[in-house]
């Protein structure tokens, strides 16, 4: 069992790297495999020089981190709500961070400004939840569901607002980010500290996790901290889903299909799920990028459109399967 | 050594569970818990480990205030075993898997499971008739057959002390006698402490030499079942009439 998951764990990150690769001379203007080469010992043209390092790697690595977060968020979503069917934007956060950028985009901020300004609305989301959450009693599971879900749906609302009051124009590239997006121009750092951040700190939770999906009080009886378990893995997935709906919009499915697809191979053990479900989110978000932008080139697809539609046939697959 | 509850009073919303409640559970003995529905008798069990309440500087266990175990919260688990009315069956899992979670006490953060830890298990499983289920999906399992795998993962946690709500819920008559027959010479084999919430005054009576009474007003009586567990106590204790038939020097009771 447990040589068996160091195996999958090896295989993913080779198959990650392989996909990267890939992607570097997978596009609309192919690169053959012996210029690709030259480009990354520094012989290359020009050209495809700025093609590879200023374009495809950072989109690339983008694709990785936002796929890896993604999933991780959707993994700890669903230990925090013990609902199969939660995903990372269950709780709204996207929602914050998905009005913040429209408004920015409508008020004509740069796409750095679009990025920090979701972020900012994320967090804002994340706060929000989290006090009208707690009320004035204490902090209990079912009561965060539906303050999130009843946020998410205002957000909604906002957002339909923002997209009815704003320019012809304007409205289109709204549109690519709330149905995720990574033709943009994004900063890399940001998403690839959060990413670190994120992993380092779920890792040694995860032991807990484990014991926690058979509920609080079995998870408190076998010694877990249960209400110290549920404000870190909170803050976690939400931090996780601020970073990828920043980096990339509403990319749907990866949180709530990895998670599953990843269960069925390796099993339960989080210890293992959340590296393995971080790496195949990114390896799948790396492939559904390169079919994004070559699929109907030179026209882009938004990526999040891509993944519901590899999503919704490989869950009701699983769904059916598991019956 | 033992659970010591030296004044403790409890209340959940309107309902005073006990007042003033002196009782200590020693190494070795074995106690059940009687009352009516909503009485607070698993409110009274949870409060045993609850390192959160409010009441917990009244309850000493193996002589450490309960509070002191909030630093060391895997040594309480390690001292102390629940099994609990009901779990959540969220995500599914082998049966193994899931009797091996009462492993978590004792395993390092970045230990896989030990041998040592599966045969634990595998015995866990064993003794409660389960070895031919043992990588069967936890989804494939009847409600008795889910009991008895939680009261394997307490087996496999190993506790000194059982605090057991309703264990024999769910349980068909031979199971119950199985399971109370097991727990009673796992107690005597290694001198563990049961303390089980029944509703079945002659299995109480049966299996238990100490009886732990809660009337419902924050009364309470607590001693040896031989001694407590008669007509007239569960007639009040049950709000209604109790009939009494001797069988080979047994009192049996039953509603009516």
């Amino acid at each position: 069992m447990t040589k068996n998951s160091y195996l999958f764990i090896l295989f993913l990150i080779l198959f990650s790297l392989f996909s990267i690769i890939s992607s570097l001379f997978i596009g609309s203007s192919s690169i053959p495999f012996s210029d690709i080469f030259d480009v990354l010992t520094g012989h290359g043209s020009e050209l495809h020089q700025t093609l590879i390092f200023e374009l495809r790697l950072p989109r690339a690595l983008i694709a990785f981190a936002t796929g890896a977060m993604l999933s991780i968020a959707g993994v700890l979503m669903q230990v925090l709500l013990r609902n199969p069917l939660a995903d990372p934007y269950v709780l709204g956060v996207s929602g914050g961070a998905s009005l913040a950028a429209l408004v920015a985009m409508l008020l004509g901020f740069e796409s750095a400004m679009i990025t920090s300004s979701a972020f900012v609305g994320a967090l804002v989301s994340i706060f929000a939840v989290f006090v009208l959450a707690k009320g004035k009693g204490h902090w209990n599971i079912n009561r965060l569901l539906l303050t999130g879900v009843v946020l998410a749906a205002g957000w909604v609302a906002l957002i339909s607002f923002v997209l009815v009051i704003s320019p012809p124009d304007k409205v289109s590239g709204m549109l690519f980010w709330l149905m995720g997006d990574l033709s943009y121009d994004r900063p890399l750092g940001p998403g690839l500290i959060i990413l670190t951040i994120g992993f380092v700190f779920t890792l040694p939770l995860t032991q807990q996790m484990n014991v926690m999906i058979w509920g609080d009080k079995q998870a408190c009886s076998l010694g877990v901290n249960v209400k110290q378990l549920h404000l870190k893995i909170f803050f976690l997935a939400s931090l996780l889903t601020a970073g990828a709906v920043s980096l990339a919009g509403g990319i749907g499915f990866i949180g709530l299909v990895v998670p599953h697809f990843v269960r069925l191979i390796i099993g339960n053990d989080h210890r293992i799920l959340v590296p393995s479900s971080a790496l195949t989110g990114a390896i799948l978000l790396i492939w559904a990028d390169m079919l994004a932008r070559t699929a109907m080139a030179p026209m882009q697809i938004p990526v999040g459109i891509l993944t519901a539609l590899l999503g919704v046939p490989l869950f009701l697959y699983l769904l059916r399967r598991s019956q | 050594m033992g659970i010591k509850i030296n004044g403790l009073t409890l209340q959940i919303g309107e309902t005073q569970v006990c007042d003033s409640l002196n009782v200590n559970f020693e190494c070795g003995e074995s106690w059940a818990i009687l009352g009516v529905n909503g009485v607070g008798k698993s409110t009274l069990l949870h409060t045993l480990i609850d390192l959160e309440s409010k009441t917990s500087d009244v309850i000493r266990i193996d002589d450490m205030d309960l509070t002191a175990y909030r630093k060391n919260r895997k040594l309480l688990a390690r001292k102390t075993g629940i099994l609990l009315q009901d779990y959540e069956y969220n995500f599914t899992c082998t049966v193994i898997d899931a009797v091996l979670v009462g492993r978590h006490p004792f395993a390092p953060q970045w230990q896989w499971n030990q041998d040592h830890d599966i045969s634990i298990a595998e015995n866990a499983l064993n003794i409660v008739g389960l070895s031919k289920f043992r990588d069967r999906t936890i989804d494939t399992l009847s409600g008795g057959e889910k009991r008895r795998m939680n009261i394997a993962t307490l087996l496999a946690q190993d506790p000194t002390y059982f605090l057991m709500d309703e264990p024999t819920n769910h349980l068909d008559l031979h199971a119950q006698i199985t399971l109370l027959d097991m727990m009673k010479s796992h107690i005597r084999e290694k001198n563990r402490t049961t303390v089980m919430v029944m509703h079945d005054a002659n299995l109480a009576k049966r299996y238990s030499e100490k009886t732990l009474l809660l009337f419902g007003n924050g009364h309470w009586m607590a001693g040896d079942s031989e001694a407590l567990i008669n007509k007239e106590n569960l007639e009040r204790l049950y709000g209604c009439a109790i009939q009494t038939y001797v069988n080979n020097k047994t009192t049996v009771y039953l509603p009516g």
